[in-house]
């Protein structure tokens, strides 16, 4: 849980006008008049305005054809004249538990980029796929990132959250409308963090078309399942529930 | 006397009938090209044709029916005509006649083309008549220079369509460009960790052992092994394949427990 502190500024007329002390409020239950962040985060879900909702498709492509793909989607995606953006992070999944075995522990992932190391890290939480039905085109998972400093994983270590795993991800990241395409290659941390001593967990180069959305936009999906479509049969993007490919 | 009336009455009125099947044919076709002219299609047009000349057909087969009075026996007789405004016959004629008078009559009621269109395929038969061999002749000439032309472009399209085709086969039966098993490595990977989580022996094995599968089927395809590489997979290929990365993860597991053992 996180908590979200305020400073509500009180301009000085108006605290010569009451001519009194002021006397904060702590309970929120009191502050019902004053809007606190914490009400207007509220009322942002409320009105479904905050893109928390993760639509996504997933596939692979072999070494020996990602050219091609990298090709099409540059002739596909919106950024051509920059060309692909190339991306080199280092992913960082903690876990930490919430009750006793039977509960799942919660996952929190810890993203920095290798390539630009002043840029911001990154903390996302990314909750359970719903697959659904036939009927529709996508998994959707909620899905909530912020920005953060270098210190978050001394933070997250001090919560008592527990280093799961992590993993080196390079690619290329292309765009198309709302749109985002990665193709990217996972690599396994090597022994002593250099970065020569990585090596690949597959012979293919991950691919995930995804978007960000406030929940309820469903339209979407169905974009995205006609951009899948193009890509094949170079690559089949599909829904994969990855809780069965574990057992 | 009065059979032969009979008979002349009920063929008009099949006549007429025929005729107005015709003109509300040709009527709508008018309205479409008028109102629809935006979304009318070639197809939707000709249909309209192919309805109208089956109207002709079968008004052509009653006039030319053995039962049917020869109407060119028969002459029309205006008896009355006046230059006053005629309210029954705008009715009959949907307020294209408005008089029956002198000056009109005469055209109404002709029976060959008119004098100019008469004297236009005069000319044209005459000419037709004229046609020497020599000009035939030419015509032939340019009709088998033209078949030559037609049949050598027949000719590149069909190249060109078995070169396709081929091209197509043949990408049919190209090694397979995406693998399902690498997909469910890398998403179980970046998902849950498998094959990358430090603390267990047995995960590690079993997350690494479908990668040689993986390999497998990427070089089923008979391509090259050095083509198969991606730009990035280049500097890491070397290192596929050793056995012993699954020993240096288990070294990193041993120091990596965390102090609070959850």
């Amino acid at each position: 849980m996180f908590t979200v502190r305020t400073r509500i500024k009180i301009p000085p007329r108006a605290i010569n006008a009451h001519r009194r002390p002021i006397i904060y409020i702590k309970h929120r239950t009191m502050a019902a008049p004053i809007s606190t962040a914490m009400d207007s985060l509220s009322a942002a879900l409320k009105s479904n305005i905050i893109p928390n909702q993760e639509y996504l498709l997933q596939g692979s492509v072999l070494d020996s054809a990602v050219e091609v793909l990298l090709h099409r989607l540059r002739g596909l995606c919106d950024n051509v004249d920059s060309g692909p953006e190339t991306f080199h992070d280092h992913e960082m999944c903690f876990s930490i538990r919430r009750g006793p075995p039977p509960e799942q522990p919660l996952l929190l992932r810890v993203r920095r980029a290798l390539d630009y190391q002043d840029m911001p890290w990154q903390l996302r939480y990314i909750g359970q796929p719903e697959l659904g039905d036939k009927s529709r085109p996508t998994i959707v998972r909620s899905s909530i990132d912020i920005a953060t400093s270098n210190s978050v994983v001394e933070f997250l270590t001090e919560l008592g959250c527990r280093l799961d795993f992590e993993y080196i991800v390079r690619g290329y990241m292309f765009r198309k409308g709302r749109m985002k395409v990665t193709v990217s290659k996972i690599f396994k941390m090597g022994q002593g963090k250099l970065p020569e001593s990585v090596e690949p967990i597959s012979q293919s180069y991950l691919v995930e078309l995804s978007v960000l959305a406030p929940s309820g936009q469903d339209a979407i999906a169905e974009d995205m399942r006609i951009f899948a479509e193009q890509l094949r049969p170079l690559v089949q993007l599909e829904k994969i529930d990855y809780k069965r490919l574990v057992h | 006397m009065q059979r032969e009336e009979k008979q002349l009455d009920s063929a008009l009125e099949a006549i007429i009938m025929r005729v107005n099947d015709l003109k509300t044919a040709i009527a709508a076709m008018i309205f479409k090209l008028e109102h629809e002219y935006e979304t009318l299609n070639w197809p939707n047009f000709l249909d309209n044709f192919a309805l109208i000349s089956g109207h002709l057909t079968s008004l052509s087969k009653i006039l030319g029916n053995d039962k049917a009075p020869i109407m060119r026996n028969l002459a029309v007789l205006p008896l009355l005509l006046s230059p006053e405004k005629d309210e029954d016959l705008m009715r009959l004629t949907e307020c294209r006649i408005s008089t029956f008078a002198h000056d009109l009559v005469p055209d109404y009621l002709r029976t060959k083309p008119e004098p100019q269109a008469e004297q236009k395929m005069m000319q044209l038969e005459v000419k037709a008549n004229n046609l020497s061999y020599d000009t035939a002749h030419d015509c032939n000439k340019q009709v088998t220079q033209y078949n030559k032309v037609l049949s050598h472009v027949w000719d590149i399209a069909n190249k060109a369509r078995e070169e396709w085709e081929g091209e197509a086969g043949s990408r049919a039966t190209q090694a397979q460009t995406s693998s399902a098993a690498d997909t469910h490595v890398l998403v179980a990977a970046v998902g849950v960790g498998k094959g990358l989580k430090s603390d267990s022996v047995q995960m590690v094995q079993s997350g690494v052992s479908p990668v040689p599968s993986g390999m497998m089927v990427g070089r089923s395809g008979g391509q090259p092994q050095a083509a198969g590489q991606g730009p990035l997979g280049n500097a890491q290929m070397g290192q596929m394949g050793k056995t012993p990365s699954a020993i240096k993860t288990n070294i990193k597991a041993a120091s990596q427990i965390h102090p609070y053992g959850r």
